[in-house]
């Protein structure tokens, strides 16, 4: 600043600066001469006494130059500050004289500013900020990537992969596998802090995990290669919320043990506070980390192929590129096929190995939604602007004459300008700060939504970059609208405007209302169209019948240590009595148990084969949902039995290996015959078999959404693991029974935690939380955008009706009816309005297929959708109009015409 | 002028100023010469010496110049006190005071 006013103040004034002080300096001398030589000396003489008196010209006169030009900037800087403060003075006297135009303009701004503030807060927390990672940008998920058709399924790799992946390839400097596992956290915790037994998210990882990210623990030591080998001492990093929650936070915790899944564990570790990887879901890897341990999982290859569990993350060398990466898995791919041509056979799917940027593995499902809301929040903040424009327009139309009298009383054309300009950042100003306040309010709400599925999220805060971000939308709006109405001022001819006084329509200017109008109808409708689209969408989401009941329920998730129940029997006793036991609670009409739960979050699905129908050489074989359940399953969760049985408790390990199937696999590969009594496999082609029970109907088990494939569940008693969820429908509140459930469990075992505890009905509203948020985000940004539009239309045919008074009354003066001049200025709104719903449709069509993705059951062109939002805006535009149209025909002609 | 009386003038200097222009605006002539029938002639000046005092005053916002006429009718910088030159004049006199008496009880023995 100052050096701009310095260089400035040099280029335009320096020669007059300088100039001024030899003048005075020169004066002075002349001055002096004249006195001397009044006195009595000669010219020369006089002249001559004057130089000495006056001392060193050249010295004083360069040292006054210098202090000159000093002067001189202080006083342009002190015009500067003048002026402003005489600026904002009297717009603030302005803006009290109007208070209904400034606080209009004012909400208006505040709600665009605050609502992209608020939303830019989320898309910098989940998009642009850093991931928690040192190395973030330079690794990648390498996955088995099944080609099918368009589409590419990625799926977890198997030990035998990994391992050779991690020996031939040349573009990582670093790798690591990870397996995901339930950690039942027991025994020892530090003092007074919590003890309970817990279920944790486990990862089971390669010790270079940390490695890779390129992070350290916050205390102890990242796990070293010796860790991971088999008879290694067994050892554990925690994450910092378990180390506050069950040892209090305190540092002597190196060293102690944590007996997880049963085994004793020593601490090695505990990891920063916001690194609990997966800290965003990593395809199958979904939930923030808890505790890690160590695995050398190259060690365990194997060669069983089809076992694919792990995922695989890999830091490229500094300087490698993806395709280098691409080129790289490319060439292992080759030689895996070329090795095991009956497990990667190319005439199947199209198989590859094939790698993921980590930061678009983590953000990629949820860019596409947080970029389309921002493009409505952009739109959102053009109406805003709009509006405080027209407001602008019309205030500056009444300020004419009073614009006109400064100019005529001397005040210069940009002084005028910079009037405005002050006022519009004035009311900026006020509407940034309104504005902030509204984002920070709405930022907390937006969190507070937060269906759990958008990573990072629950670390969005209004943060310094989000208020540099308001601050600049602040500038932007506050710019838009007094620049546009300054100019148009500043056009103005005092001649006109003086003579022309009040009541005269300039017809450029109406073409600027009109012009904003429309685009404002058509930016609205975009926004409504969104809206419309992802409700129906929602709608039609829960409509979906997904095959089981919703009705109260409680569910939990158990999973046995290996350690103590080390045998099918022993695990089956359990759950018999824990299912009895259960049964006897109060309010309980149903229990049992099942693995997946449906809407749990999780899955399983493999190949099967059907007896009789061997799959082809080269052929794919049959794929499909698994499940096991425990006897009751069918009425506790409400499935619907179309025929055949549940299982009971003597489907047990020596009986007769049982199973039911869904509607849809019976359809699929048995039409037209009894399916009961046929048999399946999950091994082979040659068995054992598994003979068909009993056949339900089709359920989603991961949300409405997807449909999923075939299913096949097992009887749990002819085929036991580790984790099991329960399902207890009650008559009563579900969750009043939590108390008596975990008395219950603890009672048969006290080191096992409960967990997952959940009404059905919350982990449904929970399935359908992403579409919710979507649809509800846009609602209110749909809401806001007519109400604006609304305000527009309304304003802008206020004023025209205003302008026009006189026309109007002449009308009325001359038999016009008052339908007539109705009729003329609803007229008038209503072309305005129907050429904005025609671009604005037009817009929406070339929009919403970046929508396609986000919508279910509902097409981006659906014609309910734009016909209703359609003639919602006319609704609105014609009563906008209608208003001042009522008001038109009140007029009195004499009063009109007077004016 | 001799050398031993400069450095007591570069210091009062700036005070005559104030003192001359509390009696009204005038140019930097104009100045010079108040001062120089005021003290009769004891504190002679160098003249030139004063525009980069008058300048220095304008920058601390002491005075403040603005145009008016010459005896002859030229266009000539006029300075005038501001307030704050105002409340410096009373400042400095106030100091020189104390000044001139602590110098008079220290020098009278003599």
């Amino acid at each position: 600043m100052r050096q701009l006013l310095r260089s400035g103040a040099r280029l335009f004034w320096r020669r007059s600066v300088d100039d001024e002080v030899d003048d005075e300096l020169t004066e002075h001398i002349e001055m002096l001469v004249r006195r001397l030589e009044l006195e009595g000396l000669s010219p020369e003489a006089a002249r001559e006494a004057a130089a000495r008196r006056f001392g060193d010209l050249t010295m004083v006169r360069n040292e006054c130059r210098t202090l000159a030009h000093d002067v001189e900037e202080q006083m342009i800087r002190q015009d500067f500050w003048q002026q402003l403060r005489q600026d904002v003075a009297y717009g603030t006297r302005t803006l009290r004289r109007a208070p209904l135009y400034t606080i209009i303009a004012v909400l208006t701004l505040a709600i665009g500013i605050g609502a992209s503030a608020s939303i830019f807060s989320v898309v910098h927390a989940v998009l642009l900020r850093a991931l928690p990672y040192r190395d973030a940008d330079r690794v990648v998920a390498v996955w088995n990537a099944y080609r099918q058709g368009g589409t590419a399924s990625h799926t977890a790799i198997a030990p035998a992969e990994f391992a050779d992946v991690m020996d031939q390839n040349r573009s990582f400097d670093a790798v690591a596998a990870i397996s995901r596992g339930a950690a039942n956290l027991t025994g020892s915790c530090g003092g007074s802090a919590s003890c309970e037994p817990e279920r944790a998210n486990g990862y089971t990882v390669s010790p270079s995990l940390f490695t890779v990210l390129g992070t350290a623990p916050a205390l102890g030591r990242a796990f070293t290669e010796s860790d991971g080998a088999a008879g290694a001492e067994p050892v554990a990093l925690l994450s910092h919320s378990v180390w506050r929650r069950r040892f209090g936070g305190d540092s002597a915790v190196i060293g102690r043990g944590i007996t997880v899944n049963g085994r004793l564990r020593t601490i090695v570790g505990v990891m920063p506070a916001e690194v609990r990887f997966p800290d965003a879901p990593i395809g199958f890897l979904r939930d923030r980390g808890d505790i890690w341990m160590p695995n050398a999982w190259q060690n365990n290859r194997g060669e069983e192929r089809g076992n694919q569990y792990l995922g695989f993350l890999a830091r490229m060398r500094p300087g490698t590129s993806m395709t280098e990466v691409r080129t790289d898995l490319e060439t292992i791919s080759t030689r895996f096929r070329a090795a095991f041509p009956d497990r990667y056979d190319p005439s199947t799917v199209s198989w590859a190995l094939d790698a993921i940027p980590l930061r678009e593995q983590m953000v990629g499902d949820v860019r596409r939604p947080l970029l389309i809301v921002m493009g409505a929040v952009v739109l959102l903040m053009l109406i805003a602007c709009a509006n405080v424009a027209h407001l602008s327009l019309a205030r500056g139309a009444a300020r004419r004459q009073e614009f006109a009298v400064r100019t005529a009383l001397g005040a210069g054309r940009m002084r005028l300008v910079r009037q405005l300009l002050t006022e519009s950042l004035m009311l900026g100003a006020m509407s940034g700060v309104l504005g902030i306040a509204i984002a920070v309010g709405s930022t907390r709400v937006l969190v507070r939504l937060d269906p759990g599925m958008i990573p990072q999220l629950d670390a969005t805060r209004v943060n310094g970059i989000v208020l540099v971000f308001a601050l600049l939308a602040t500038l932007f709006c506050a710019l838009l609208v007094g620049v546009v109405p300054a100019l148009r001022q500043s056009m103005v001819s005092v001649h006109d405007a003086i003579r022309a006084g009040r009541g005269a329509a300039a017809q450029p200017r109406r073409r600027v209302r009109s012009v904003l109008v429309v685009a404002e109808v058509a930016m609205a409708l975009v926004i409504l169209v969104g809206a419309g689209l992802l409700t129906r969408s929602f709608l039609a989401l829960q409509k979906v019948d997904q095959g089981f009941s919703t009705g109260p329920a409680l569910t939990f998730a158990v999973t046995l240590p290996r350690a103590r129940y080390d045998s099918a029997a022993r695990m089956i006793a359990f759950h018999d009595r824990l299912q009895s036991e259960l049964a006897s609670i109060p309010g309980v009409e149903a229990v049992s148990a099942i693995d997946p739960l449906p809407l749990g979050g999780t899955s399983w699905s493999g190949t099967f084969h059907v007896e009789g129908q061997p799959t082809a050489r080269g052929a794919e074989a049959p794929h499909g949902e698994y499940n096991v359940a425990l006897p009751g399953f069918i009425d506790a969760l409400q499935l619907r039995l179309v025929t055949g049985r549940d299982f009971e408790v003597t489907d047990g390990p020596g009986a007769p290996a049982v199973a039911i199937v869904d509607e849809s696999l019976a359809a699929q590969y048995w039409p037209g015959e009894d399916p009961l009594g046929k048999r399946i496999s999950s091994n082979g082609d040659s068995g054992p078999w598994v003979t068909v029970i009993g056949v339900v109907r089709h359920v989603h088990r991961s949300g409405p959404k997807n449909a999923g494939e075939p299913q096949i569940y097992f009887a749990y008693r002819q085929r036991v693991q580790t984790p099991l969820s329960y399902v207890l429908r009650t008559t009563v509140d579900p969750l009043s029974i939590v108390g008596a459930v975990r008395s219950q469990v603890a009672s048969l075992d006290r080191d096992l935690p409960v967990a997952r505890v959940a009404s059905m009905a919350t982990l449904e509203s929970a399935a359908l939380a992403r579409d919710r948020f979507n649809a509800l985000i846009f609602l209110v940004f749909a809401g806001t955008a007519l109400l604006l539009a609304a305000i527009g239309l309304y304003g802008v045919m206020a004023y025209l009706v205003a302008q026009r008074q006189a026309e109007l009354g002449l009308r009325l003066a001359l038999g016009g009816g008052p339908g007539d001049v109705a009729r003329l200025v609803i007229g008038d709104g209503m072309r305005m309005a129907l050429l904005g719903i025609v671009l604005g449709t037009v817009a929406s069509l070339a929009l919403g297929r970046a929508l396609d993705q986000l919508l279910y059951g509902t097409k981006p062109t659906d014609p309910v959708t734009y016909a209703v939002i359609a003639a919602t805006l006319a609704l609105v535009a014609l009563l906008a109009s209608a208003i001042p149209a009522l008001r038109a025909m009140k007029a009195d002609p004499v009063d009109a015409l007077r004016a | 002028m001799p050398d031993s009386n400069r450095s007591i003038l570069q210091g009062t200097l700036d005070l005559l100023i104030l003192k001359t222009l509390s009696w009204g605006p005038r140019h930097g002539y104009a100045i010079a010469r108040w001062i120089e029938e005021t003290t009769d002639d004891v504190m002679r000046i160098e003249e030139g010496s004063l525009y980069p005092a008058l300048y220095r005053m304008q920058k601390r916002g002491w005075i403040k110049s603005g145009w008016g006429e010459s005896d002859i009718g030229k266009r000539i910088r006029i300075y005038s006190l501001t307030p704050a030159g105002r409340a410096e004049l009373r400042a400095q006199s106030a100091q020189w005071d104390v000044m001139v008496k602590a110098m008079a009880r220290v020098l009278r023995p003599a």
